[in-house]
């Protein structure tokens, strides 16, 4: 099966004075046709720069210097602006975590969908009307041909969500890259919108990068699963084996530290310190001074990757059942 | 934590302050060489008067002998009076000096009348809400209509009634400093009001009122300092806006009267000597008037776009 | 209220918006205003960590803000150590509150230090040099470090923000703290440190617990009691295990069922149907029926009121069973 995308050896910095930051190193994925990958981390690890280098949408001083990006065989991170404005939105939809900035408020919803669909396909307004009014009632707006009109303001939060996946998708793309889509959400309305997704995923056959911190989204949603720490992936696979048997410290860290309602603990095993700033990155592992497993191997070298579409990137991995 | 990261962060906090120093020239070099222009006019304009500590004015000084020498390149002209001299034989370097010193006294003054109404009105404004709310509001509606210039000459005009010819230079600069600066207060105001209703509804402001901090001190302690940016912006402008007025009123006759030096009273002595061709006694102080006024705005500029945090989080 | 009760609430309400006017009143219409926090009667044990648990618009954030004396209610009492008052505010500073956002809960103009030391000046609790004790013994109390006290908030991350503003509400000597969603804005692994360190404060320091939040997996975790809030009321209230594993409102058992956990063997969704109606136009009868699977004509007619049974109590016209089988029938 050829893979949809493929990032290899992607690395992203940020130029300062006097040093050079390192924002993501060596990061490489691939998603295969129609399949989930969970890109998961804490706040700073790279998800959503991740997001934005594949659709070449990073903002100075932040820049790729390495690495390639190539969507379905072709190479896209050397295109030029206006090839990559053809792929954006036509080969790959983006979805946000704030609906109420990803839509223009000024125009109505009806406008938006129509006019993604007929920049991006060969089809009439009227062709595009009619989608549009299909995607609306696809995503369980009710009277769709009235609201087709209606301003963005006049939605509730979840249902402008679903408005945004809608645009994403209407165009047909290959690739959605879905950048924390439900954590400006409750809890309720968060399931409404992963089934939305879940379900257009089933019937269009999109390849998703699915961006997050919640390992629980990831559990639900994600066919493949990659962690992020500090820039770089530490370990990669299967979305079931990895959250049933972690090999790095900081996937089993993170998982235990998730509180879940069905939890029967009283007290969660935190890990100590917090993510390290791009200034800052310890030498070896990064995560050395936060691992309880850690020794001076750690420290002064970097652990590789072990596999590229499964392994990890440890000095003394966990094995089966949570023991180094 | 351990004394090896506390010295690492340590240096990185001074990396950090240089790498800060050397961003804002190198991503700004206009706004840069415009803020060290106007700091070295403002310390000619001071330091000057320190080392030649009488005034040029001073009818002592007159020098009947060297009046009207051009400046040191032309013909007739020397280095003892770089910049020439005008017709009582002032030397026109020296006379600058006093000049933009009166002008800034004048512009800082009124700038500083008009933040404190404005930012006192702009509070009360905004904490009270209601009838005293639009009664200020309104206020400075009716405010803008009077340009700072009508003003300075209904409130002159007053003083003349009022006092007679018994007017002494003090009065003088007083009257224009005060009618510089009312003009001013509506924008601190409108600025520090819309301020207000954002910063009450902060989570800081609710902390401090949980803790049992009167209403006072939460507006001194905590609102206050974190309000002040913006204000500054507009006082950099205003300090321009100022010392444009002042030059403009004396120029017309009703501010600093022409005893005084400043650069509204030297443009308009030099005025005189512009058909005659002593372009010289004219053309320095208008030279120095548009250098300062245009390096403060071009800094101001820079300060608002620093201080603008939907700008910050671009850059 | 009994003697091991700290506070209690007893109606309480408060209307944001709509305040009627004279043609209204006169033609007798009624307020048109967002009812925020409907009728909330509950109490709260010396010691124990009341959960408070809705979505966003319920109103468990403005509930938090009137037990905090921020806001003051339209209706009801509130009852703070036996003492009635208007709100607790009068009890300060035996009550204190940590907020959502450690970024916008610490003036950023101000040093740690002078931060941590505000209540401990502003009521007298320390003289001279012992504030400076005073605040190092509680920044090292939180985790942080006595050298702290120079440096600014924003030279912090998040969970350390929250931290300091911790070390600041514990520096009043409260009994009582007030939580609103104190971890939402932080990563789940210093999410896990500061819920422990808010456990181990409780110990040592014998304090009292209003701990609200969106996740039930925090409040699984942080509470001894729990309530849910639905649209301005309390829908239900029932001590920890109990809630989780035999909820007794429809509304609980679908949030649960809602929510995410980590198994990756049943990877089903359960919405809940229908949309979050507006709480400016709540549905008449049971606020709840609207979305209600278990609704009947009765609901819309009318209102449930909080019955309680032995320590639980739940407001439903049809509650599921108290005993494990609290599931509906497909």
């Amino acid at each position: 099966m050829t893979p949809i995308l493929e990032v290899n050896d992607l690395t992203v910095t940020m130029k300062r004075p006097f040093r050079t930051l390192t924002a993501l190193d060596r990061v490489t994925l691939t998603i295969g046709k129609g399949e989930v990958l969970g890109l998961v981390g804490e706040s700073g690890a790279g998800k959503s720069l991740t997001g934005a280098a594949i659709v070449n949408l990073l903002v100075p001083p932040l820049r790729q210097t390495g690495g390639s990006i190539a969507l379905a065989g072709r190479r896209i991170d050397t295109l030029s602006r206006d090839d990559m404005r053809k792929v954006r939105g036509r080969e790959i939809g983006f979805i946000f975590q704030d609906p109420s900035t990803s839509l223009n408020p000024v125009l109505s919803i009806g406008h938006q969908l129509i006019e993604t669909m007929m920049t991006h396909l060969p089809i009439g307004r009227d062709e595009a009307r009619r989608r549009a009014i299909a995607w609306i009632d696809r995503i369980g707006i009710p009277e769709a041909e009235r609201r087709l009109d209606q301003y963005p303001h006049e939605f509730s939060g979840g249902m402008r969500q679903r408005i945004v996946i809608a645009l994403a998708l209407c165009a047909e793309p290959s690739l959605v890259i879905a950048d924390e889509p439900t954590t400006a959400l409750d809890v309720s309305v968060q399931a409404r919108v992963l089934q939305l997704l879940k379900d257009l995923h089933g019937e269009t056959g999109v390849a998703m990068l699915l961006i997050t911190h919640d390992l629980g989204v990831i559990a639900k949603m994600a066919d493949r699963v990659a962690v992020l720490y500090t820039g770089r992936v530490v370990e990669i696979g299967p979305t079931s084996a990895i959250l049933n048997s972690p090999h790095h410290h900081y996937t089993h860290g993170l998982m235990k530290a998730t509180p879940t309602p069905n939890m029967q603990t009283q007290r969660l095993d935190a890990i100590p310190g917090s993510m390290p700033n791009l200034a800052a990155i310890p030498s070896g592992c990064s995560f050395h001074p936060r691992c309880p497993r850690s020794d001076a191997t750690c420290r002064d070298h970097l652990p590789r990757l072990s596999g590229v579409e499964s392994g990890f990137a440890c000095w003394h991995p966990l094995s089966a059942g949570g023991t180094s | 934590m351990s004394i090896a990261t506390e010295t690492l962060s340590h240096r990185n906090r001074a990396i950090q302050g240089l790498e800060w120093l050397w961003q804002s020239v190198r991503t700004a070099p206009g706004p840069s060489l415009a803020g060290l222009i106007a700091l070295s006019l403002v310390l000619f304009a001071f330091v000057v008067p320190l080392v030649i500590s009488s005034s040029p004015f001073d009818p002592a000084n007159a020098d009947l002998l060297n009046s009207l020498n051009p400046p040191f390149w032309s013909e007739g002209g020397s280095m003892v009076f770089p910049l020439g001299t005008d017709d009582q034989g002032r030397d026109l370097l020296t006379a600058l000096a006093f000049g933009l010193r009166t002008s800034l006294i004048v512009g800082i003054l009124s700038v500083i009348i008009g933040l404190v109404i404005g930012v006192s009105l702009g509070l009360i404004s905004g904490f009270a809400g209601g009838a005293v709310d639009t009664i200020i509001m309104r206020a400075a509606d009716v405010q803008l209509a009077y340009p700072a210039l009508l003003l300075a000459m209904i409130i002159d005009g007053a003083m003349r009634q009022a006092l007679g010819t018994s007017r002494d230079t003090n009065t003088a600069i007083a009257i224009v400093v005060v009618s510089i600066g009312i003009s001013f207060w509506v924008q601190y105001a409108r600025t520090i009001r819309a301020s207000v209703l954002v910063e009450r509804e902060q989570d800081y402001v609710a902390a401090a009122r949980v803790t049992g901090r009167s209403r006072l001190a939460i507006i001194a302690l905590h609102i206050l300092p974190n309000i002040m940016a913006p204000v500054l912006v507009i006082a950099t402008i205003n300090l321009a806006i100022a010392i444009i007025t002042e030059a403009t009123l004396s120029f017309l006759g009703i501010g600093i009267p022409l005893t005084q030096p400043s650069l509204g009273t030297l443009i308009r002595n030099g005025n005189n000597f512009l058909q005659s061709g002593e372009w010289w006694i004219v053309a320095w102080p208008c030279a120095v008037l548009m250098l300062f006024v245009f390096s403060v705005n071009v800094f101001g500029d820079h300060l608002r776009d620093v201080f603008n945090p939907r700008l910050r989080t671009r850059r | 209220m009994t003697r091991d009760d700290l506070l209690a609430l007893d109606g309480v309400s408060r209307t944001f918006g709509g305040q009627p006017t004279f043609l209204s009143g006169l033609l007798g219409q009624s307020n048109q205003g967002t009812r925020a926090v409907d009728s909330v009667s509950l109490t709260i044990r010396r010691g124990e960590t009341l959960g408070l648990v809705g979505e966003s618009g319920c109103g468990k954030s403005t509930l938090a803000r009137i037990v905090a004396g921020l806001i003051k209610p339209d209706r009801g009492t509130i009852t703070f150590k036996g003492r009635p008052s208007a709100s607790a505010a009068s009890a300060r500073p035996r009550v204190q509150m940590i907020f959502q956002d450690p970024f916008s809960s610490l003036n950023g103009r101000w040093t740690v230090g002078r931060i941590v030391a505000e209540p401990i000046r502003v009521h007298n609790l320390r003289k001279g040099s012992a504030v400076r004790d005073r605040v190092a013994e509680l920044l090292e109390q939180v985790g942080l470090s006595a050298a702290d006290v120079v440096k600014y908030p924003h030279e912090f991350s998040g969970g350390q923000r929250q931290r300091i503003a911790i070390a600041r509400s514990l520096a009043g000597e409260p009994d009582f703290l007030i939580l609103d969603e104190p971890t939402s804005a932080l990563d789940v692994s210093v999410q896990a440190q500061i819920l422990n360190l808010l456990k181990d404060l409780q110990r040592d320091l014998d304090l009292t617990y209003f701990f609200i939040t969106h996740n039930l997996g925090v409040v699984r975790v942080i509470a001894d009691r729990i309530g849910v809030m639905y649209l301005g009321q309390i829908v239900e209230i029932a001590d920890n295990p109990t809630l989780f594993e035999a909820p007794r409102h429809p509304y609980t058992r679908l949030l649960l069922d809602a929510a995410l956990d980590l198994d990756t063997s049943d990877l089903s969704l359960h919405p809940i149907p229908g949309e979050l109606p507006s709480p400016q136009f709540p549905p008449p009868g049971c606020r709840f029926q609207s979305r209600c699977p278990r609704m009947k004509q009765i609901c819309i007619d009318v209102e449930p009121v909080l019955t309680y049974e032995g320590e639980s109590a739940v407001r439903c016209h049809f509650p599921l069973l108290s005993d494990r089988q609290a599931s509906f029938p497909a």
